[in-house]
């Protein structure tokens, strides 16, 4: 059975190290020097009355920078293993997905901000002493912003696996292991470094804003480029400040270029289609890392002995194996059963007294007024998130259909949106409410330009998306049939864009709650500006550390968030899924 | 009906010899709205070493339900899978499926891919890498070792399925429709090769089961052909083929077990029956009003296709060569003719199709005379009184309801797929409406209706 094709096989070249793997070893190198030299700064001696002082000489900045970077990093491997771990047993588990998915909708409306100071002096009192404490709750504010997303992605990506994969797999015999690293993972991979990637932007915001907070009368500062920067504007130091925000930029650029794009260069192969695509995403890191002969070097050198030596020492003690296989295999799966079960039944226990304790100091702290004033205040900031997600589209919907239409901005803008999105605005908050200080504009009608200002790019890079998804066809049609100006729009463009615009002002409206804290009360030097809003009530009762109160008002605004998920976007996502969906 | 071949060891009730066997299996999924739907249907089949048996079926007849539980994929409702006499636990470890999707992993180079099949064995890399050199090398794919699924052809593709079943050493190849996804000439000489690797008994490779609906690809094949009867899934014709390899399929014998088969399947489908009682008043009696029949989910518009083709070749008159004509496989031309002759446009004497006078009428009418001709036709089947009779009463009926009606009514059919056609048959003859964003099938919105409605708004 000689086959008659083209012969694809290449002659093997005799590859050898050169200095490229020169490089990527001083790479390799400098980056575990580099998180031991950052990470040893986390676990000194903190005392929370006498915060570290932040010091706003410029060349500390790359210091600050490395720390609040590693931070970032720590918090995404946790979201990533927390995301393969219940991810896994939602898409395997039927009791688990019950449970699973309604508690991750609503954690993901949960306002992460206001829980600050509650988590900060849980873990201060996890790490007495140390500045690790302070450390965990930052990392902690990072991890609850960025992981739902990846987690809600890591389920869909694993439900949604061809089924003739997984019999394969199944007919195959692969163990679990197996299946995980060979299907499941890589048929995820895609979508998984893409949500990481959105969520890792996101980061950015929280860890800006975890890094110098006010808890319980007493300012904390951890070092980071978000204190930095705090402090600065605190010493009315502009200079230092515009510094930090230069390197937040090239922070935020730099894990751009060097992790994001060469991660989104080497997942194209993981594609499900069977065709080449046009375009593969490209990274000038990756092709350059593609050169290095090390990669090939362990795999051969080290990877492969060691496996082998693995499966030879299996083997000798194989007999063994086979006689006990079934009878351990069937208890440990009990043991592990009933040692799940514990556990749940404990973290529901757990849950049922903090829930109890919770209820029981709103009931005896909050009266029926202050409720209702929180809801009133609740409809004050809804109202601001409303407006600022109408102005939002009104404004960048025909930017972004414009953009889309012409190929060359959008390679431009689409990553441009991209890194808008993810700069934490909140640290450019001073000198805007400085401008509004000085023009006498009403934070009431302010605060909308501070949360627009950090989530209104997710409408337009999903309306470019959404533009450019638009089948070629169907605009040479309408440009057949003489469709111009509204009668184009009506019944082609936005029908189009719509389902990636649901996408976007969703996720837009949903920062938005999360921005109100922050944006409803801002600072410009001595000037404290506060708006009628429920976002700002929370940031004041965090300050002053009243416990009831903070659960009361996050509550509220939880209830919020999740009557306008239910209530707006879950029903427009169906209706855009049932009449807009291009096949 | 099934055959089941007499045992080789004496005395014992379990056919030893039979690599896997199906014991009574019958197979029942549930469905939307709580209903179920059963697949199979006390199923007795045993695959003996050293055959290659065919399953035919048409589509949504359960051959890949039966070929799932073969392979343990899928556990069966009642019965039970043997694998030498031994009940199977979990999947079958002497079975590999070749897939008709191919079902390759798009991020692994064809040599990875092959790899596949060896995973669950504990080998040291050098041995599973001469283990995956030897597929390779027998299935023809040298050269090819580090091009991805995608940069390869359908029948590339379909070689590394196969390569990687073959490396797991199975004792039984399963083919899962594994050639109707390519061209004809690249299906035919990969059929062969397949042949001469079960003859040949170069590898572990005792048997084949293939599961097809190409009557040719069975016989061309196969040393024994089983057919499968839809709903539910049953064991219709078990016969032998012992014709020589390569084989012919010019050789009458060859001609004769094709004619067979059809004819089998023909029968089922498309039964003859008694002369019909004696029209009263000139109106024909349908036989579909005397008993609850199913239709054919089969949309209008081959349907009119089919009658068009018949009108303008006036010779074309028998199934397979309306099969041929149309390009469909023969199981999908029988639905349609099927469709056909309810709506008494065609009858079929045995495996001839011939216009009805009602049929004659209908081909030559403009588009509304058709339209009242199967508006007649529908009212007639006894299966669209149960949309009808609600509507007669009611301005419209939830969608759910129906769905169960015909679920009590025909218990072996996909109800869903069902009441699709109807909607779609419903709406051409204009009797009813539906409404896919309230799940409510309507009363057609007639013309004067809508202008009194109109009077009615302006009045207001």
């Amino acid at each position: 059975m000689k086959s008659t094709a083209t012969q694809l096989g290449v002659p093997e070249i005799e590859r050898t190290f050169s200095w490229v793997d020169v490089v990527v070893l001083l790479g390799v190198f400098g980056l575990l020097w580099t998180i031991l030299h950052f990470g040893r700064g986390m676990v000194i001696h903190f005392d929370e009355n006498q915060s570290p002082a932040i010091s706003t000489d410029i060349r500390t900045i790359p210091y600050y920078a490395g720390r609040t970077v590693l931070r970032m990093w720590i918090a995404f491997v946790f979201s990533l293993l927390f995301t393969f771990a219940v991810g896994y047993a939602a898409a395997k588990n039927r009791v688990a997905r019950a449970v699973i998915l309604p508690a991750l909708d609503i954690l993901q409306s949960v306002p992460v901000l206001g829980f600050l100071s509650i988590t900060v002096t849980g873990f201060m009192a996890l790490f007495p002493g140390s500045l690790l404490g302070v450390e965990c709750a930052s990392i902690f504010a990072i991890f609850t912003g960025q992981v739902w997303n990846m987690t809600f992605g890591f389920y869909h990506s694993l439900v949604t696996i061809p089924k003739d994969l997984q019999e394969a797999a199944i007919n195959f015999r692969l163990s679990r292991w197996q299946r995980f690293g060979t299907l499941e993972v890589p048929s995820s991979m895609h979508s998984l470094i893409w949500n990481s990637m959105m969520s890792f932007g996101g980061g950015w915001f929280f860890v800006a804003q975890s890094e110098a907070i006010t808890v319980l009368n007493k300012n904390i500062k951890l070092p980071g480029l978000g204190s930095y920067m705090a402090t600065a504007v605190e010493k009315g130091d502009n200079t230092a400040a515009i510094w930090a925000i230069v390197a937040m930029l090239a922070v935020i650029i730099a894990s751009d270029q060097l992790i994001w794009r060469p991660l989104l260069a080497w997942a194209d192969k993981f594609k499900m289609e069977l065709t080449e695509s046009g375009d593969a995403p490209q990274s000038w890191l990756y092709t350059f890392l593609r050169r290095a002969y090390l990669f090939d070097w362990v795999e051969e050198k080290i990877s492969r002995p060691l496996s082998d030596a693995f499966i030879r020492l299996k083997k000798r003690f194989g007999s063994l194996e086979v006689i006990t296989a079934r009878p351990t295999k069937a208890a440990g799966r009990w043991i592990s059963r009933l040692l799940l079960g514990v556990i749940i039944l404990w973290l529901i226990y757990q849950m049922i007294l903090g829930a109890v304790a919770a209820i029981d100091s709103v009931y005896n702290h909050v009266t029926w007024q202050q409720f209702f004033r929180l809801c009133f205040l609740g409809s004050l900031t809804m109202g601001r998130v409303a407006v600022m997600t109408i102005l939002a589209t009104l404004i960048w919907t025909p930017v972004g259909v414009w953009i889309a239409a012409k190929p060359s901005v959008a390679r431009f803008a689409q990553p441009f949106a991209q890194i808008a999105a993810s700069f934490p605005v909140n640290m450019t908050f001073p000198f805007v409410v400085g401008f509004f200080v000085a023009t006498h504009i009403s934070i009431n009608w302010g605060s909308i330009l501070l949360i627009a200002m950090g989530t209104q790019w997710y409408i337009l890079f999903n309306v470019i998306a959404g533009a450019m998804a638009i089948p070629n066809d169907l605009k040479e049609a309408a440009t057949t049939y003489g469709l111009h100006g509204w009668s184009r729009w009506r019944t082609l463009i936005l029908p189009a864009i719509f389902p990636f615009w649901v996408t976007g002002a969703c996720t837009a409206a949903g920062g938005a709650w999360n921005a109100s804290i922050v944006a409803e009360l801002a600072t410009w030097g001595n000037t404290t500006l506060t708006a009628d809003g429920l976002g700002a009530y929370i940031a004041e009762v965090t300050q002053k550390g009243d416990t009831p109160m903070i659960i009361c008002s996050i509550a509220v605004m939880c209830i919020f968030v999740v009557i306008t998920n239910k209530l707006l976007w879950r029903r427009l996502y169906d209706y855009a899924e049932k009449r807009f969906h291009l096949d | 009906m099934p055959t089941v071949l007499p045992s080789s060891t004496a005395g014992t009730a379990l056919d030893q010899s039979a690599i896997a066997e199906l014991c009574h299996v019958t197979k029942t999924y549930a469905v939307a709205g709580g209903r179920e739907l059963k697949v199979l249907d006390q199923i007795d089949l045993a695959i003996h070493e050293g055959e290659l048996l065919a399953l035919l079926g048409q589509s949504g007849s359960g051959k890949s339900t039966l070929l799932r539980c073969l392979t343990g994929l899928t556990v069966p409702t009642s019965g039970r899978v043997l694998t030498y006499g031994k009940l199977l636990e979990g999947i079958n470890p002497y079975a590999s499926i070749v897939f008709q999707t191919f079902a390759l992993y798009p991020w692994l180079t064809v040599e990875q891919n092959v790899a596949v099949g060896l995973m669950s064995k504990s080998l040291i890399r050098a041995d599973k890498e001469a283990a995956v050199e030897k597929a390779i090398d027998l299935i023809g794919l040298n050269n090819y070792h580090d091009a991805y699924p995608r940069e390869i052809s359908g029948g590339m593709r379909q070689r590394v399925g196969i390569a990687r079943a073959l490396v797991a050493e199975p004792k039984i190849l399963c083919l899962d429709e594994a050639f109707s996804a390519l061209d004809v000439l690249t299906a035919e000489n990969l059929r062969n090769e397949v042949v001469t690797l079960w003859k040949e008994q170069a590898t572990t490779l005792k048997s084949i089961f293939m599961v097809t609906h190409n009557i040719e690809e069975a016989v061309e094949m196969a040393t024994r052909i089983c057919v499968l009867f839809p709903h539910p899934g049953r064991l219709g014709l078990v016969m032998e083929n012992n014709l020589a390899y390569p084989r012919n399929p010019n050789h009458p014998e060859f001609q004769r077990l094709v004619n067979v088969i059809h004819e089998t399947i023909t029968m089922q489908a498309l039964p003859d029956h008694p002369p019909e009682p004696v029209s009263v008043a000139g109106k024909p009696v349908s036989r579909a009003r005397t008993r609850m029949e199913s239709i054919p989910t089969v949309p209008v518009g081959r349907i009119l296709g089919l009658l068009s083709i018949l009108h303008d070749n006036p010779d074309l008159d028998n199934i397979y060569d309306i099969a041929n004509e149309i390009g469909k496989d023969y199981g999908e031309t029988i639905s349609l003719v099927k469709a056909t002759e309810i709506l008494e446009f065609v009858e079929t004497p045995k495996d001839e199709v011939r216009f009805t006078e009602l049929g004659k009428k209908f081909i030559n009418a403009d588009s509304d005379t058709r339209k009242v001709i199967f508006a007649e036709q529908v009212k007639k089947l006894r299966l669209f009184h149960i949309i009808l009779g609600y509507l007669e009463v009611q301005e419209e009926v939830d969608a759910e309801t129906v769905l169960k009606d015909i679920s009590t009514a025909l218990p072996y059919e996909n109800a869903d797929n069902v009441l699709h056609t109807m909607i779609a048959w419903g709406r051409y003859a204009g009797l009813m409406d539906y409404d896919a964003n309230t799940k409510m099938l309507t009363r057609p919105e007639a013309e004067e209706e809508k202008e009194e409605e109109k009077k009615e708004e302006s009045a207001k």
